[in-house]
């Protein structure tokens, strides 16, 4: 089933009521996008154009004012492990050790009996096997942020939904991380939509760059990136695509 | 240009000469530590010394200056006096030999608690040549700390009666008022239409002491100890309460989506995120609700209740035993510091993960 999934946007629209005047008015208009498993879609755009918007609707965290979003015919109500969703903040239950945090979800819906490989196996894949009983406290924000990840993808999700998981590191933690994500997607080929602020990172990383527009938040474009793995970041593709893009979202800057 | 590489060869050279992880935390302190002079070193050990000196004095003053009044066993509070310092002694000849092994931070340690210690053996002095040795200080209102030892022995049934009865109303009413005030607290926390009705009775009833109730409990219980328990739990009920319900209204939203995202029912979002991130915040009003369960507690005694050590203390003034009275005080003391301390130990244990987080 996770194989040949279709996620479904169907002409979303999402209206925020302002409740506090520092809160930020959100809004989507008119969203139609279509995602299918195997894909890794990055979404760009300036601030407020509705990125993470789109992110907490596919996960069940609000509902749209207008329009529908199912998987595979199946509408969307409410959250479930099924999205796994990775934050900016790493999120991580600081009353919970490392390996706690990780098994989360699984204790959540009772099936961690018989799954405690899966969680060591978990930590493995991230090297933090010698940090599995300290508190998240003492982690730096790289592996807090690594922990975050495995924590969602514990539980085998059809679609792992990021939300700028890289924003808050420093430059070569953020690299390196760039190519373990890459490495367990390819190995999993689950549906990944991640949210970012930077142009490079979308295209070292997405099969797919969506380009996006502020007030209201709607779809400029939609950009393949037809590259090979792992990519190289000067080859002369590399670059066209990045001014493509860059080029599009100056123009929205100018309208 | 010249300048810059000059940088780099000298920081590899910093780099290379850095003593490496052969320090421990130990030698580490002691290297970044200033050099103490001979005469500083002399003066540290001396003061080490000093708690013993100074059980010397109180020793000293107790036996060689004749008694005012007649003193019973008088080898009661000499015992008293030894038996700390023998202790001490047996504390300090560990840091010398340890001292000597190159491992310092016993030492300190003893340094640093040893002023105190002598601080108290001069004041038990003073308190000694004011009461028995002089009667400067009113006899019989305060006694002297013999007379109170000698109370307590000849007494010890009597007391030991009280302080269970206390410690029973004490434990009945916190953790009932604790339970209480965890439930309330909750349910206050989480949904917006049972604080909507709670609010207000907090916010009226709150800033009533519970001793105003007493009198009209003790009328309407239908036994003297649910009265009584009922008091005691009332203070703790309300800190518990307010802790617990200001700890989870507070809880960062970005906790529960992550929670939702990882499967997490509306039950266990409630005992598995809410309650352990509201912890800090409960504990908080839990030591608070302890001192004000102890409040409640030797009122309760003192005016309603007829048993245990708030009872004992007006009926031993009642009959002019001011031995007796100072002696449930001394009881008073060791217990409620006893509670406070196991509430803090349990405490630190619970909150654990926030070594590191809070600062």
């Amino acid at each position: 089933m996770a194989d040949n999934l279709t996620l479904n946007i169907n002409h979303v629209s999402k209206s925020f009521a302002r409740i506090e005047k520092d809160d930020i008015t959100n809004a989507l208009a008119d969203v139609d996008l279509h995602f299918h498993s195997k894909e890794f879609v990055s979404l760009v755009g300036t601030s407020g154009c509705g990125k993470s918007t789109i992110l907490r609707l596919i996960a069940g965290l609000i509902t749209p004012t207008s329009g529908s979003l199912d998987i595979s015919g199946t509408p969307i109500t409410k959250p479930g492990p099924d999205r796994g969703m990775v934050f900016q903040k790493p999120t991580l239950f600081p009353w919970l050790t490392v390996k706690k945090n990780v098994e989360f979800s699984l204790k959540m819906q009772n099936r961690l009996n018989g799954n405690e490989e899966l969680v060591d196996r978990m930590l493995r894949l991230i090297h933090l096997e010698a940090f599995k009983d300290d508190y998240p406290g003492q982690l730096s924000g790289g592996m807090a942020q690594r922990v975050a990840l495995v924590r969602s993808l514990i539980s085998n999700p059809e679609i792992l939904l990021m939300d700028e998981p890289l924003g808050a590191l420093d430059a070569f933690t953020r690299m390196a991380m760039q190519d373990e994500i890459l490495d367990i997607w390819q190995k999993s080929r689950q549906l990944v939509v991640m949210v970012t602020h930077d142009i490079d990172e979308a295209i070292y990383m997405g099969t797919k760059v969506v380009i996006m527009d502020a007030n209201p938040g709607r779809i400029r474009a939609e950009i393949p990136i037809e590259l090979t793995y792992p990519r190289n970041r000067s080859s002369s593709l590399f670059v066209e695509y990045r001014n493509q893009i860059l080029e599009m979202m100056e123009l929205g800057v100018k309208e | 240009m010249n300048t810059s590489e000059k940088n780099v060869t000298l920081n590899t050279n910093n780099s290379s000469q850095v003593p490496g992880s052969h320090l421990t935390r130990d030698a580490l302190f002691e290297l970044e530590q200033k050099e103490k002079t001979t005469a500083q070193k002399a003066l540290d050990w001396f003061i080490s010394l000093c708690p013993l000196l100074c059980c010397g004095i109180a020793l000293m003053e107790y036996i060689l200056i004749p008694d005012k009044y007649a003193n019973k066993n008088p080898e009661r509070y000499a015992v008293l006096l030894l038996i700390p310092a023998a202790v001490y002694l047996i504390f300090w000849i560990r840091a010398f030999l340890l001292y000597r092994k190159g491992k310092r931070q016993y030492f300190r340690d003893i340094r640093h608690r040893a002023p105190l210690y002598s601080v108290i053996y001069l004041l038990l002095t003073a308190l000694d040549s004011l009461t028995l040795k002089t009667g400067l200080l009113l006899y019989p209102f305060i006694p002297w700390v013999n007379d109170i030892i000698n109370a307590a022995i000849l007494d010890w049934p009597m007391l030991l009666k009280s302080t269970v009865f206390t410690l029973r109303l004490l434990f009945l009413g916190y953790f009932g008022g604790v339970l209480a005030g965890l439930i309330t607290g909750v349910a206050c926390g989480y949904s917006r239409r049972i604080r909507y009705w709670i609010d207000p009775v907090i916010k009226v009833l709150g800033p009533i002491p519970t001793a105003t109730w007493i009198p009209l409990i003790m009328l309407l219980a239908t036994s003297l100890l649910a009265g009584s328990v009922f008091i005691v739990g009332l203070g703790t009920w309300f800190a518990v309460t307010v802790a617990t319900m200001t700890g989870i209204s507070n809880v960062d939203q970005s906790f529960y989506e992550a929670a939702k995202t990882l499967g997490t029912s509306e039950r266990q979002l409630i005992f598995r995120i809410a309650i352990p991130y509201a912890m800090p915040s409960i504990l908080q009003g839990m030591t608070q609700g302890m001192s004000s369960a102890c409040i409640s507690l030797m009122i309760a005694e003192m005016v309603g209740v007829e048993a245990g050590l708030g009872w004992y203390i007006t009926w031993a003034k009642a009959w002019a035993a001011y031995n007796k009275m100072f002696a449930a005080i001394v009881v008073i003391c060791i217990v409620f510091n006893f509670v406070t301390r196991v509430l803090d130990l349990v405490k630190g244990r619970i909150l654990r993960w926030q070594i590191g987080v809070v600062k």
